[in-house]
């Protein structure tokens, strides 16, 4: 394709290609930090086309393909263009993955271990995640950990942290302009504004580590913690992911390695600060 | 709660007792009728009175056969 960029993140490169400069550009400008691919192969191929013949130019209208895409995913505005390229990218990953066990929950690294945050969107895991990597932990990603089959440690996939509707003025509050990417209004997802982890989650990350408390966080209800079992969290986490079911048998092992050896708790929380106080004293209190 | 990862279908099974039970009888061992399985659960477990006992357990044996974790002997 005429604009192109190949992103490595975490264990995946990704070449991304598009019919028009801008998304390219953005890309560019907000990944420039991230260390350049080992070579020019790449796991996925994502490609943002017009969605029709006269589509680049009149009404341009992007439409989401690659090694794998929907077939009646709806065409997005070119200012959405860097949305689209994040969300090729995600496709690639929950469709086409199979190195490692792929959970959408957030991560974070504290001490070479690993709390994740697993729930619905909306449930603030992102969030979270964004916060307590600004508060001295290391954002490991805000949505895929990808866990390791064989060792059962937790891979980062650091990419660009996507932030949706209030998070957007949680997060630029207390982050440099400059790692905040361009503000996209009116998405399906609502407003949506990338930011720039900072640049340690970036130079480690290919550093796992191994899990050590799992969360179902619940943004917008009053504070409660509860244990969840080890049956409920072996449920939900199959939910949340992409490619048990591909896996198979090792995806089985590391899943119930993973529930059997890392506490579960469900937290309800009113507002972020109570989280990150909430989650903190969580993580002292630990076996 | 037991976890099955079933090879043949790739499924996964969420079991509770007497799943579990029933299968670690019948584990290793050449096939068992449900009356066999019963005298070496009952050596394990108060079974309460037989009949009902082994009725549970043909009617465990009927389901776990249509889930193909277990198939009737030639």
């Amino acid at each position: 394709m005429k604009h192109r960029i190949t992103l490595s993140i975490g264990p995946a490169t990704f070449r991304i290609g598009s019919a028009w400069p801008d998304p390219i550009r953005e890309l560019k400008h907000l990944y420039a930090d991230y260390p350049a691919p080992a070579d020019d192969f790449a796991d996925f191929t994502v490609r943002l086309e017009p969605a029709g013949a006269l589509r680049r130019w009149l009404r341009p209208s992007i439409f989401i393909t690659g090694d794998h895409g929907l077939a009646d995913a709806a065409p997005m505005s070119l200012p959405h263009g860097l949305l689209a390229a994040e969300m090729g990218m995600n496709l690639q990953m929950a469709l086409g993955w199979r190195r490692h066990l792929l959970l959408h929950a957030s991560s974070v690294e504290k001490n070479g271990r690993v709390l994740v945050m697993t729930g619905e969107s909306g449930s603030g895991k992102s969030t979270l995640a964004a916060q307590l990597g600004e508060r001295g932990w290391r954002l490991m990603g805000d949505e895929f950990a990808l866990l390791d089959l064989a060792t059962g440690v937790v891979l980062p996939f650091p990419r660009l942290v996507s932030l949706k509707n209030r998070a957007i003025g949680v997060m630029a509050a207390e982050v440099p302009a400059e790692r905040m990417g361009p503000l996209m209004a009116g998405t399906a997802k609502g407003d949506i504004r990338h930011m720039v982890p900072r640049a340690e989650a970036v130079a480690r990350m290919d550093e796992g580590a191994s899990p050590a408390l799992l969360l179902f966080p619940r943004f917008g209800h009053a504070p409660d913690i509860r244990s969840v079992g080890h049956g409920e969290t072996f449920m939900r986490l199959t939910q949340a992911s992409t490619n048990y079911v591909a896996l198979g048998e090792p995806g089985f092992t590391a899943l119930t390695r993973f529930v059997k050896t890392v506490p579960a708790k469900a937290i309800d929380f009113p507002s972020g600060n109570e989280a990150i106080a909430m989650v903190e004293r969580l993580w002292e209190q630990r076996a | 709660m037991v976890l099955l990862y079933h090879r043949p279908s790739g499924q996964t099974h969420m079991v509770i007792s007497p799943v579990p039970e029933i299968l670690a009888a019948l584990k290793d061992s050449a096939p068992a009728s449900a009356q066999i399985l019963y005298e070496r659960l009952s050596r394990l477990y108060d079974l309460g009175p037989a009949d009902t006992a082994l009725a549970e357990i043909e009617g465990h044996l009927v389901n776990m056969t249509a889930l193909g974790l277990i198939r009737t002997a030639a």
